[in-house]
């Protein structure tokens, strides 16, 4: 690395940063959004997964969303830290990061905590915990690239992935978020949709047993607004979990041959 | 303890299971006396490696390497900056190797695994060293403005070779780097040119995107020595077991870039180093067919 100075220099990206301001957009009422991928409002994107991406974990996935890219790894169940104190139920803990190429400008690639949290909080209903006391199930998840929609499709793929190694759960798990731009509520929104979003919606559920493990909303909703976004939300979560069902046959299958 | 028999019921492959965890070296050593591995493998083979170029779209350039289960995702990003006195008209390359703690149980969050600071050493010094990429090419304006690369590969999956795949897939990500177009703004910055041709008040400074022109790729074949046994390409299984370890690093033209042999029980006499670079010779030319074959399936979309 010739000409390498001692302190690391400061760089740039050239990116343009063609932040076309909200009020252009939405400024008239009856101008609607045109998705940049051409899809329907209510449309998702197609959804790719695969088990069994790495072999040294108990089990794993990886999915992707059009640009959104997860793999998410499980251990366990395994010793858990002598620290810690002894618990008759099983511990879940959840670490979810992203890669430094992950956004379009480089970032540090660091562990997000916030995501964390919230990946624990989503996973950690539909686990069966007594059925591993005293050690603990280790679920990482790094994000390969950032299309938009991250949190959903990390959710999704870490449910996937506790199936492929064997942890009990009451259901899969699935998640989709959805944005509202103006009056038009826009289902697996993509990184442009959601920086000019005005709010958004996302629900974790488990789909066979229609129940919610998790709603986050952020930003200004009216009540008949929540209750079509929870609708939709909820249809596209039981339609991932039939593709996700059928993903996990298909790796079945193919390894009993 | 009696060795199992080659009985095929249940009750013998229990005890096989059951051996290979309780005496790992006598279940290795019985399988190096006759000259093979337990995957099948004869001692110089090395384990399938396949090349997928443009895995990441966010990225300027990036390549997934497999060799075996051992899976390196490396990917480019160029930002820009002011080049030093010393050397106006170079770029420059920041090389990073990232285990996550997906790739295997030993890493956890918030404890980086012992290998990643050392392979990401290595890799940066054998890169710079082979003098692959000419740091000329990615000036912008001399004294003003250069590129700098940061190439960060991830291990996704770690299962023994971890130098090897690395390098692979940081050659492979900067075979398929592609420098976008820029120009000069009013500002003094460099932005990225707008596709339809853009307003004549920017001045281009780089017209179109351009490829780097890479001489001496550097390729690369970690070795296991063990008694008179030269293992090439080690499972993680193997290198936890057997832990003197060779990596030999050549270039195309069968040039010897780098040897590294960090410690270990055994030995390596001049006959072993030797008998390891010829592995290397072999494993560099199929190396870069593959590399090429790869290239070529990227050129026809």
């Amino acid at each position: 690395m010739a000409g390498r100075p001692g302190t690391n220099p400061t760089t740039y990206s050239p990116s343009l940063k063609t932040q076309k301001t909200r009020s252009t957009i939405f400024k008239d009422q009856e101008i609607d959004w045109v998705r940049p991928d051409g899809r329907g409002f209510q449309q998702c994107r197609p959804a790719f997964f695969r088990t069994g991406a790495v072999t040294a974990a108990s089990g794993s996935a990886y999915a992707e969303f059009g640009n959104t890219k997860v793999i998410v790894s499980v251990f366990g169940p395994r010793e858990s830290k002598k620290a810690m104190m002894y618990s008759d139920i099983g511990r879940l803990n959840c670490n979810v990061s992203y890669t430094t190429f992950a956004t379009p400008v480089r970032a540090q690639g660091s562990d997000r905590k916030e995501f964390s949290s919230m990946l624990h909080k989503a996973l950690e209903g539909a686990i069966i915990l007594e059925t591993f006391p005293k050690t603990t199930v280790d679920v990482f998840a790094l994000v390969l690239e950032s299309g938009g929609s991250d949190l959903p499709v990390v959710i999704s793929c870490a449910s996937l992935a506790l199936a492929d190694a064997g942890i009990l759960m009451y259901d899969l798990v699935t998640s989709v978020s959805l944005s509202c731009l103006g009056k038009n509520l826009v289902i697996d929104p993509i990184l442009e949709e959601e920086s000019y979003q005005d709010g958004s919606l996302m629900i974790t559920c488990m789909p066979s047993r229609y129940e919610v493990t998790q709603l986050t909303i952020t930003g200004e909703w009216s009540t008949p607004k929540i209750n079509e976004g929870m609708q939709l939300c909820l249809d596209a979560c039981s339609k991932l979990a039939n593709i996700m069902r059928s993903c996990l046959k298909e790796a079945t299958t193919s390894s009993q041959e | 303890m009696g060795l199992p028999d080659a009985s095929g019921d249940l009750s013998s492959e229990m005890e096989v299971d059951a051996f290979r965890r309780l005496f790992p070296l006598r279940f290795y050593e019985r399988h190096l006396a006759e000259s093979i591995r337990p995957d099948g493998r004869p001692l110089g083979r090395a384990r399938d490696t396949t090349i997928a170029l443009g895995a990441v779209t966010s990225a300027d350039g990036s390549a997934l390497a497999k060799i075996g289960s051992t899976t390196m995702l490396a990917a480019v990003k160029m930002e820009v900056m002011t080049p030093s006195m010393e050397s106006p008209d170079e770029g420059c390359i920041a090389i990073d190797f990232h285990m996550p703690p997906i790739c295997s149980p030993i890493v956890r969050p918030g404890r980086p695994a012992e290998a990643a600071p050392v392979v990401s050493k290595q890799l940066s010094d054998t890169i710079s060293s082979s003098g692959m990429i000419n740091l000329k090419e990615l000036s912008l304006v001399s004294g003003k403005a250069a590129w700098m690369a940061y190439l960060d590969i991830y291990c996704l999956d770690a299962d023994g070779a971890l130098f090897d795949a690395a390098l692979l897939s940081a050659v492979a990500a900067l075979f398929h780097l592609q420098i976008p177009a820029v120009s000069l703004n009013d500002d003094g910055k460099i932005v990225v040119s707008e596709e339809d041709g853009g307003k004549l008040e920017k001045e281009p400074v780089n017209k179109e995107k351009r490829k780097l022109t890479l001489r001496s790729i550097p390729f690369s074949l970690t070795c296991i020595l063990h008694k008179n046994y030269i293992l090439a390409d080690p499972t993680s299984e193997e290198e936890a077991i057997m832990e003197t370890l060779v990596t030999v690093v050549l270039d195309s033209s069968s040039q010897l870039i780098s040897l590294y042999k960090p410690g270990g029980a055994v030995l390596a006499y001049t006959s072993a180093v030797q008998d390891c670079i010829a592995l290397t010779r072999q494993r560099v030319r199929e190396l870069q067919k593959i590399l090429d074959e790869a290239n070529s399936g990227m050129e026809v979309d």
